[in-house]
């Protein structure tokens, strides 16, 4: 087997990776309208429900997602009912705010778990026809991000969703319609975190658990959602497996250390061709 | 709008608590124990220079740990002519300008008496300028670049209060090739983390293993911020080395370990920068193939060396990684020794001292050279180090041959 389908396979892997985190990001800035710069602590913070579980013999991160999804819901309609839906009119304090939060988190987890990386069990990999290997950790992401983005996508076009999109399209008619507007936002506000949350467990057995493993996921998520647009989930999944295995490449054909610059240089033509998000490439956005 | 009153009405009374938990916090009276007790004539401070923030917070942490065990000891023994030696840490955040402002803070604000550090190579050639400006003692404890001592041999006047306890990069090329030697390596593939020292020793290494017959198959270096490991792991797999070298002091090493092991389960790795000897890691990383981590020193090296590594994991829980640990230590322990034998602190004269003394310490006995670099290698006299292979249970030291 040619080492360049490795490469590329990772790559998809990776992106799907990216569309875990990104799904809940899309959430929170269709329906909330804000920017959650804590969305990669509820990552950490799931990673850390993982290693905690972990630690107590539960080694399966799939049984640690729902625990950490649990946490960080409670988190998160905390954090949205006291602080986002207040400040949320103040475009310049939320980004701020949440940011601080994500630095409190931070602290707090190197306090409790100290700042040395921590690590939990990868398992041993697949391995396919002609020796390739299939990482455990990329089809747990491949497949719950599929699931999660599946998911959200049914729900957003099904009777359950109405809300959402009526939030998300016109938050007057959906108040003149008698709906709670506060409630749903900070329970999707909630959901979003979960999701960020169960992302984090699912990924930590892949690389190492830290106080600040949240921050280069966050960044790729929010890059990937505002690329996008926030109205197509199908372009977010397949942005982001784009993405992972454009990063791949770069690095195998190039220089590892290029593959970053490569991403951010693709995401900065995108934008600068359509600063709407790539959807409206097509004529579904405007 | 009114619905968002209520929760603004309720925001004030939240703020206002931790306001005054800040205001609290940052007041003179916080703080003022601490600054009578440093203000103190008796007392002699330590000025340590390490990144308790950012990507390499985990060695800078260790760091201060072991700097603190080792003024410790020195307090038991009674510390300097009955003067207690205090340390009084500057957070460099792995950052160049931070560094060489956190030294400046320490020097004139802190009146400490010596500056140990920093940790990366780039941090400790800033902080070098501000201890030659500042005619201060800096003892280099983890830092490998050759141009620390080149400063020092060509400008001696300047940078003469400079002393390296750590290994330079030749040395630590001299230690890993003698190890591959023994392991009867003949090609290699060198990955790590894109920093200065990593990029400096996988060339010095090439140049030193060659005549020995080692040559490189592989070299690779990701970005630290957003790392390409399946890609790097694959390719390193791919070369068909005899064995991966890992050169990456921080967290990413054990993510990279992972990848390597799902893309080549039996292919040998060695871990150099501290990072995987820390066995809460190790613990988590598949040992179908050997996994050696190279260090200043391990438990089972010497008694001292025994000593150390369980007071150090009686007091905080871990045992050191023998790395950014342990080199700290001893920079301490060997200040303070030197400060003893000098009878005082003055840099005109603990220099003298520094350059003809002995100073035992965990690794072994440390002298310096003319460009004040302890004398590390695989010659008689000199401190050699160790390599230690990772088994279920614990690590085994595998060399030198003991």
């Amino acid at each position: 087997m040619h080492p360049l389908l490795q490469v590329l396979l990772d790559g998809l892997f990776t992106g799907a990776a990216y569309a875990l985190m990104a799904a809940g990001m899309a959430l929170i800035l269709g329906v909330v309208k804000v920017i959650n710069l804590s969305h990669g602590a509820f990552f950490t913070l799931g990673a850390y429900v993982a290693y905690v579980l972990a630690e107590r013999g539960v080694g399966s991160p799939i049984a640690a997602a729902p625990l950490a999804a649990v946490i960080a819901f409670a988190f998160g309609v905390f954090l949205g009912k006291s602080f986002v839906n207040p400040v949320r009119s103040h475009p310049f304090a939320l980004p701020v705010g949440t940011l601080a939060c994500a630095l409190l988190f931070e602290q707090a987890a190197q306090m409790v778990w100290g700042p040395h990386p921590l690590s939990i069990e990868a398992g041993a990999p697949w391995v396919g026809p002609g020796g390739l290997v299939i990482r455990r950790w990329g089809v747990i992401a491949f497949l719950s991000s599929a699931a999660l983005l599946g998911g959200l996508k049914w729900v957003l076009s099904a009777r359950p969703g109405l809300p959402l999109r009526l939030i998300a399209e016109d938050e007057e008619i959906a108040c003149s319609l008698g709906m709670d507007v506060e409630a749903i936002r900070y329970l999707t506000f909630g959901g979003a975190c979960a999701m960020a949350a169960a992302a984090g467990a699912l990924l930590s057995p892949s690389g190492a658990v830290t106080p600040t493993m949240g921050r280069a996921p966050l960044l790729l998520s929010l890059v990937v959602v505002i690329v996008a647009g926030m109205d197509s989930v199908a372009a977010i999944f397949l942005l982001s497996i784009g993405l992972g295995i454009l990063g791949n490449a770069c690095a195998w054909f190039l220089s590892p250390q290029w593959s970053y610059v490569a991403l951010l240089v693709a995401v900065c033509l995108l934008l600068s061709a359509r600063p709407a998000g790539i959807v409206a490439l097509a004529g579904r956005r405007d | 709008m009114t619905v968002d009153s209520v929760p603004l009405l309720r925001l004030p009374r939240v703020l206002s608590g931790s306001a005054a938990l800040f205001l609290f916090l940052f007041s003179p009276a916080f703080f003022a124990a601490p600054c009578v007790a440093a203000g103190r004539s008796e007392t002699l401070k330590i000025g340590v220079l390490a990144p308790l923030s950012g990507p390499y917070a985990a060695g800078g942490t260790s760091f201060v740990q072991a700097a603190t065990l080792a003024v410790e000891q020195a307090n038991s023994e009674g510390g300097v002519s009955g003067q207690r030696v205090t340390i009084v840490v500057g957070d460099t955040q792995g950052r160049v300008d931070v560094a060489k402002s956190e030294a400046l803070r320490l020097v004139s604000r802190e009146k400490v008496s010596a500056l140990v550090g920093a940790y990366l190579s780039e941090e400790t050639v800033g902080v070098m300028e501000v201890a030659a400006a500042e005619r201060m003692v800096l003892i280099v404890p983890v830092a490998a670049t050759a141009e620390i001592t080149d400063k020092v041999r060509q400008e001696y006047d300047r940078y003469r209060y400079v002393f390296r306890v750590g290994y330079s990069l030749p040395q630590w090329a001299e230690l890993i090739a003698a190890f591959l030697s023994d392991r009867k390596v003949g090609r290699y593939a060198f990955v790590g983390a894109g920093i200065r020292w990593n990029l400096e020793l996988g060339e010095t290494l090439e140049r030193i293993a060659a005549p020995r017959g080692i040559t490189p198959a592989y070299t690779a270096f990701y970005s630290p911020g957003n790392p390409a490991f399946d890609t790097v792991a694959v390719a390193a797999a791919a070369a068909s080395p005899d064995i991966v070298i890992l050169a990456d002091p921080g967290r990413n090493s054990v993510s990279f370990l992972k990848r390597l092991r799902e893309s080549a389960p039996t292919l040998p790795a060695l871990s150099i920068g501290g990072a995987l000897g820390d066995a809460r890691l190790a613990a988590s990383v598949p040992l179908s193939a050997p996994v050696y981590v190279q260090a200043a020193a391990w438990r089972g090296l010497s008694p001292s060396a025994t000593a150390y590594v369980e007071r150090y994991e009686h007091r905080y829980g871990a045992p050191p990684v023998g790395y950014s640990d342990t080199l700290p230590f001893d920079a301490v322990t060997l200040l303070v020794a030197a400060w003893r034998k000098a009878g005082s602190v003055e840099s005109a004269v603990v220099v003298p001292v520094l350059e003809r003394g002995a100073f035992p310490g965990v690794a072994g006995t440390y002298r310096f050279d003319g460009s004040h670099q302890a004398l590390w290698g695989t010659g008689p006299g000199a401190l050699q180090g160790t390599f230690v292979r990772w088994e279920r249970g614990g690590a085994r030291i595998v060399f030198p041959p003991r």
